[in-house]
């Protein structure tokens, strides 16, 4: 471990914010608190339960070796709730790295969330934990992409083509703030604005990106301002404050969806554990700061309003986390019991109809070595025995 | 499938005007087919081979973007996913090392990653090979890049007839395919292509003349040199050579090649891609592992040398030209083991 450490740039706190840390209404804010259903709001909380639950739940499963790796989003959960609150059914969601609870929103499939940690191939979740006839009315959710800001012109592309055949979806795509230093977000950007792509583009600004904080990844005042030279419109907000990001995401999507094109926003929150179980932020960073934005926390802050607005108390908040448990816990079982994938299914799906002779004949040779044989006796290309 | 020789109404083109007209075709064939790229609309292409295409669908159809191909591959995917069919142009091979990203994350993954739930059907036309003296990095015959990405099929047409039978299938495929368009190519030579629309399959290599002594194999431009030194070697030997046209890169066509070599004993391979992990060493080490006791003579190939495509004054040097496969041809002929 390396002495240094990188010192810490509090980003600047004048962003759009409703809500202040302690859940009260921010002075002059009451008029913009956004018109959201009572059963919205208690939806959006167990969201945010559910979310911290099964990442925890997680946490502990990869402890004990069953899953290889784990990421959590804790302390940035109110960033990919508010903004896939804000989408339609029928819209496409392009998640980045820490959307957990934008996908729960949406009623992603825990136990094949779960099958996909454990490794399995989609295939092979799919013949074994196949979904209802009757699906919900959901957004189309694109998987995690693990490659950093490659969505981005494909949410464009996405976007596009909805709006060249008139349909009146939009395409909602995420990104860390350290993905905007790759070329893909600006590419998007860039499209996004020239073709009038009716498209939100989201920087979830967790201050970090592995070990390199957001001070060295621009020189920028602001991520947000990175929509200036591409011509676009921009916001940033307070990623801690779920009112502030929906409000925003949600004036953005119903711009892009009557036609009036893309929109940048910074949500700016904080990554307050570590990069995944694989990594250690005590090496290059102290803890004071996480400290400063644990007393900014997303969920807390919420149901404090919620308590305050008398929308939530103690015996539906001990309901809510009693059933999220409940059903987490025989979601990841079932995900758990899935049987391992077959090693065949490496080969599936690269190429629609004939995958071509040096395919089939590695297919056979994987197969023959599985049998016990040796796949390196066919000397004529007649084939593995 | 239909076979070519049974379409009487033809039309003389070259391969460039080959492309254009099966672009129109495709286009009038199916609204969800868009041609996207940089200089493609009213300049019609810097070879012209979209030209009148924007005249006659539009912007919408023919869609000039901003210059990335990064950012023009990526936007494309994204329409591909959903149901458009785009045929990009990448202006020449070499400017897509740029979109090296979008290539693999997302174009050649995306079907596997979704386990088959999404599908990609993307072409992408992209101008490659040297000989017609132009700048850096627009002479790039780097196939094998493609080639080692599964996902994505590759293919190269070399007359143009068979362009128009290639694209069309390419652009009708819900796979991803790069069809390589040869710019010495474009316009050296005319040949009648039928008007009728038609596919060719892009996974069969093509046998263009059969022999017993030698099986040689080329693809685009390089097929022409080819042809033209088997036919000098004839004449001064009376060797029977087999000629396979490769125009399915990837994947490969294998079967046809063991065949061909267990009958001929003899394999040279010529393309202009650099030696070194090319395209022949793949064909060489497949005929070593399948073929090797039919073998009568080292497999050789002649290709470009392992450098970056050299400045305009010695670029003749670096390419394989029609005297160096007759010599590498008679090299093999003349072996004894």
């Amino acid at each position: 471990m390396g002495e240094k450490k990188w010192a810490e740039v509090r980003p600047s706190e004048d962003y759009f914010r409703i809500l202040n840390p302690d859940g009260s209404v921010k002075d002059g804010a009451k008029a913009s608190v956004p018109e959201v259903s009572r059963e919205e709001l208690l939806r959006w909380y167990e969201v945010l339960v559910e979310t911290r639950t099964f990442e925890a739940m997680v946490l502990r499963l990869q402890r004990r070796g069953v899953l290889s790796v784990a990421a959590s989003s804790r302390g940035e959960e109110a960033c990919g709730l508010g903004a896939a609150a804000a989408l339609q059914a029928g819209d496409w969601l392009f998640p980045a790295y820490r959307q957990l609870s934008a996908v729960l929103y949406w009623n992603a499939p825990v136990d094949r969330i779960m099958a996909g940690l454990m490794g399995n191939t989609p295939e092979h979740i799919r013949e074994h934990l196949p979904l209802p006839p009757e699906l919900p009315h959901s957004v189309n959710m694109m998987p995690y992409p693990i490659f950093l800001g490659a969505y981005i012109p494909l949410a464009v592309g996405c976007a596009l083509a909805d709006k060249l055949n008139g349909r009146k979806h939009v395409s909602l795509a995420f990104v860390g703030e350290g993905s905007t230093s790759e070329g893909d977000f600006h590419d998007g950007l860039n499209f996004a604005g020239v073709l009038e792509s009716p498209c939100v583009i989201i920087v979830q600004n967790n201050q970090w990106s592995i070990s390199v904080p957001a001070s060295r990844q621009t020189a920028a005042a602001t991520f947000a301002q990175k929509a200036v030279a591409h011509g676009l419109p921009h916001e940033r907000v307070d990623g801690n404050d779920i009112f502030a990001v929906y409000d925003t995401v949600k004036k953005a999507v119903d711009r892009a969806r009557a036609g009036g094109g893309a929109t940048l926003i910074e949500a700016v929150t904080y990554r307050i554990l570590d990069h995944n179980s694989a990594d250690s932020s005590a090496v290059y960073r102290t803890e004071d700061e996480a400290e400063y934005w644990k007393t900014l926390d997303p969920v807390e802050r919420f149901e404090k309003y919620l308590f305050n607005a008398g929308v939530l108390e103690q015996a539906t908040k001990t309901a809510i986390e009693e059933r999220a448990e409940k059903r987490l816990r025989e979601e990841i079982d079932r995900g758990r019991a899935v049987p391992p994938t077959s090693p065949d299914d490496m080969f599936l799906h690269h190429l629609q109809g004939e995958p071509g002779w040096s395919v089939k004949h590695q297919r056979d040779e994987l197969a023959c070595e599985l049998a016990g044989g040796n796949p390196f006796l066919d000397m004529t290309g007649e084939g593995v025995q | 499938m239909t076979r070519i020789n049974e379409l009487p109404v033809t039309e003389d083109m070259n391969l460039v005007t080959a492309v254009t007209h099966t672009l129109r075709q495709e286009m009038q064939r199916d609204p969800s087919v868009r041609v996207m790229g940089y200089d493609i609309g009213p300049i019609g292409g810097v070879f012209r081979a979209t030209e009148g295409l924007f005249d006659e669908f539009g912007p919408e159809r023919v869609i000039d973007t901003p210059l990335s191909e990064n950012g023009l591959l990526g936007v494309a995917v994204g329409m591909a996913m959903r149901g458009e069919r785009p045929v990009i142009e990448m202006q020449f091979l070499a400017f897509m090392y740029n979109a090296w990203g979008q290539f693999i994350y997302n174009l050649a993954n995306l079907h596997q990653k979704t386990g088959g739930a999404m599908k990609v059907p993307l072409t992408i036309r992209a101008t490659f090979g040297g000989g017609i003296k132009p700048l850096p990095f627009h002479s790039d015959s780097t196939e094998a890049y493609l080639m080692h990405t599964p996902g994505v099929r590759v293919v190269c047409p070399s007359t143009p007839a068979q362009a128009k039978g290639l694209l069309a299938a390419a652009i009708r495929s819900d796979d991803p395919v790069v069809f390589l368009e040869h710019t010495k190519m474009y316009r050296s030579f005319r040949e009648p292509v039928p008007v009728a629309d038609y596919t060719l399959p892009l996974d069969k290599c093509r046998v263009v003349q059969e022999g017993s002594d030698l099986t040689l194999i080329a693809w685009g431009n390089m097929l022409h040199y080819s042809i033209a030194a088997a036919a000098a070697v004839a004449a001064a030997t009376h060797a029977s050579i087999e000629i396979i046209d490769m125009c399915s890169l990837a994947p490969l066509d294998v079967a046809p090649v063991l065949a061909s070599v267990k009958k001929t004993g003899r394999c040279v391979i010529v393309h202009e891609a650099r030696r070194t992990a090319g395209p022949g060493a793949e064909i060489s080490a497949l005929i070593n592992e399948y073929a090797l006791e039919y073998l009568k003579a080292p497999v050789k190939r002649v290709t470009a040398f392992d450098v970056f495509f050299p400045e305009n004054q010695i670029e003749d040097a670096y390419l394989p030209s029609p005297g160096r496969i007759k010599s590498g041809i008679e090299a093999v002929l003349n072996y004894q083991f």
